[in-house]
């Protein structure tokens, strides 16, 4: 097999492991904007029983979690094993990654000074306004150093699909590999998750860039 | 200046290659050990025992082996789709473990033995499905795992069939084949035959009776590694003559492989009829060839 049709190959599952990392980021930005903020909830329950999830999908590797979406229904419940592996592989993604951004948004909550908030209430903003007119806006700029970094480890870990038998790139490099007992694929494999990882790089240092408005 | 900084570069990168190729030589001089490398999920022949230590039929050979000549034996469990990279990269001595030969192997210019084990690929569906030829699985998913003969199959001699599927699914072990398959993402599970009968044994699926590609077994070295090859393979004849490898063989555990062993196959043609009908009654239910071969020399008709 020549490198041109190895590297035809793979690209064919590079859509694949875009779709996981693009689907990943749109459901657990917000997912995890919503458990930072249950987080911070001043009932001691809410806020309790969500740092507890926190912690499990925190200290158990991405790869159980994996497993535990896709295999867990059928070997609790007799529940079939789902035919279309892209559902498993992102909902497990997003609730891990949605994890780590909560955290990340509560860094950067917590980081703005309690006088902004008296300040905006003697000005009369709501609650909610103040939230999204003052906070927000400073809390994301704040924070973009952090969230790239999950970014760009989220483009590498698309190779953990692997385990639930999702043909992605990665998938597919090994199956070369295998037939062809070469190691070049691997080779391949590295420098699409680096091209991928520079556009990442880019594109967020871009909008850090467009952020930084005060400068 | 450009020149000189490209230079020490080079030279750096050479004695790298040289440092890379130089243990090679004295790692064979004096032998006190040998690490074989298992897949520790692939029953019989090598895997994980109720004991938790490493077991099966390859492993219990190749203790033997080692006893014989002196070694003291470890096991390294191998990553089946890295196999010949960790071999090469001296993680273990040799690769032992249900694998079967391949052309590529001997292209690459691994030392191979010489083929220990018959066996076939099977397809396997589930019980209740209905499906009773590879004709029938038009249009349907089937799982293989990666790294096995069953994917290269799929990939090469049997590309046709493959290409009748709706889609291959590669799976890293069997157990998540069988999963898939039980958990009905998949119609169907493409595996060599002992460990499909082995596992039709405890569940509830079933054998294809439908024999997709016959290959063999035997151990994989690294190039170069010829003389321990030698050695390893006149250890098991030892074992063979002395019946000692029969013994093994003759444990209840491999009864599902025992019929296929090729350094066996004289020494049972030999035996009584009445045993060799008796294995075949006990293997039939799983084992196409064998089923048909008893149905010609009893004159059955179905």
């Amino acid at each position: 097999m020549s490198l041109l049709t190895m590297i035809v190959k793979m690209s064919e599952g590079l859509g694949k492991t875009c779709a996981i990392f693009f689907l990943t980021l749109l459901f657990s930005l917000p997912l995890g904007m919503i458990v930072a903020l249950l987080r911070m909830s001043k009932s001691k329950i809410v806020s309790t029983l969500t740092r507890a999830v926190i912690t499990v999908l925190r200290g158990t590797p991405l790869m159980l979690q994996l497993l535990a979406v896709t295999y867990g229904p059928y070997y609790l419940f007799g529940a079939g094993v789902a035919r279309n592996k892209l559902i498993p592989v992102v909902i497990a993604f997003a609730i891990n990654y949605a994890a780590y951004f909560a955290e990340i948004y509560r860094g950067g909550i917590e980081s703005i000074p309690v006088g902004q908030y008296e300040a905006a209430e003697v000005l009369g903003y709501t609650k909610f306004q103040t939230f999204m007119r003052i906070i927000l806006p400073q809390v994301i700029k704040r924070i973009m150093p952090s969230i790239t970094n999950e970014v760009v480890t989220l483009v590498k870990d698309t190779s953990m699909a692997f385990t639930v038998s999702y043909q992605e790139m990665f998938t597919i490099g090994k199956q070369i590999a295998n037939s062809q007992t070469s190691f070049l694929p691997f080779v391949v494999a590295g420098v699409f998750y680096y091209l991928f990882n520079a556009v990442v790089d880019y594109v967020m240092g871009r909008i850090e860039k467009r952020l930084d408005y005060y400068r | 200046m450009k020149k000189i900084c490209v230079m020490l570069l080079c030279a750096a990168m050479l004695l790298c290659l040289c440092a890379c190729g130089a243990p090679k030589t004295d790692a064979a001089a004096e032998r006190t050990s040998f690490v074989m490398g298992i897949d520790p999920e692939y029953p019989p022949f090598s895997y994980l025992g109720d004991d938790g230590k490493y077991t099966g039929f390859d492993v219990e050979v190749c203790q033997a082996v080692c006893d014989a000549l002196g070694w003291k034996l470890e096991i390294f469990a191998v990553n089946w789709d890295e196999k010949l990279v960790q071999l090469d990269s001296m993680e273990c001595d040799c690769i032992w473990s249900g694998m079967t030969i391949l052309d590529s192997m001997k292209e690459a210019g691994y030392v191979i033995s010489a083929p220990y084990y018959d066996s076939t690929q099977v397809l396997v569906v589930k019980a209740d499905s209905g499906y009773t030829s590879s004709a029938d699985l038009a249009g349907k998913v089937v799982a293989v795992q990666l790294g096995t003969s069953g994917e290269a199959l799929l990939g090469g001699d049997l590309a046709e069939l493959a290409a009748s599927f709706d889609s291959v699914l590669t799976c890293d072990s069997f157990l998540k084949c069988f999963t898939e398959l039980e958990g009905g993402a998949v119609d169907a599970v493409f595996v060599d035959l002992p460990v499909a009968a082995k596992y039709a044994a405890e569940h509830d699926v079933t054998i294809i009776d439908e024999n997709l590609g016959a290959e063999q077994y035997g151990i994989a070295f690294r190039s170069g590694d010829s003389e321990l090859c030698a050695q390893v393979e006149a250890a098991v004849k030892n074992l063979v003559e002395s019946g000692k490898y029969a013994e093994i063989a003759a444990k209840s555990e491999y009864a599902d492989i025992v019929n296929n062993l090729i350094f066996l196959s004289n020494s049972f043609q030999k035996e009584t009829d009445r045993k060799r009908q008796k294995i075949c009654r006990f293997l039939s239910y799983c084992r196409p060839s064998c089923l048909n071969r008893k149905m010609k020399s009893e004159n059955w008709n179905l």
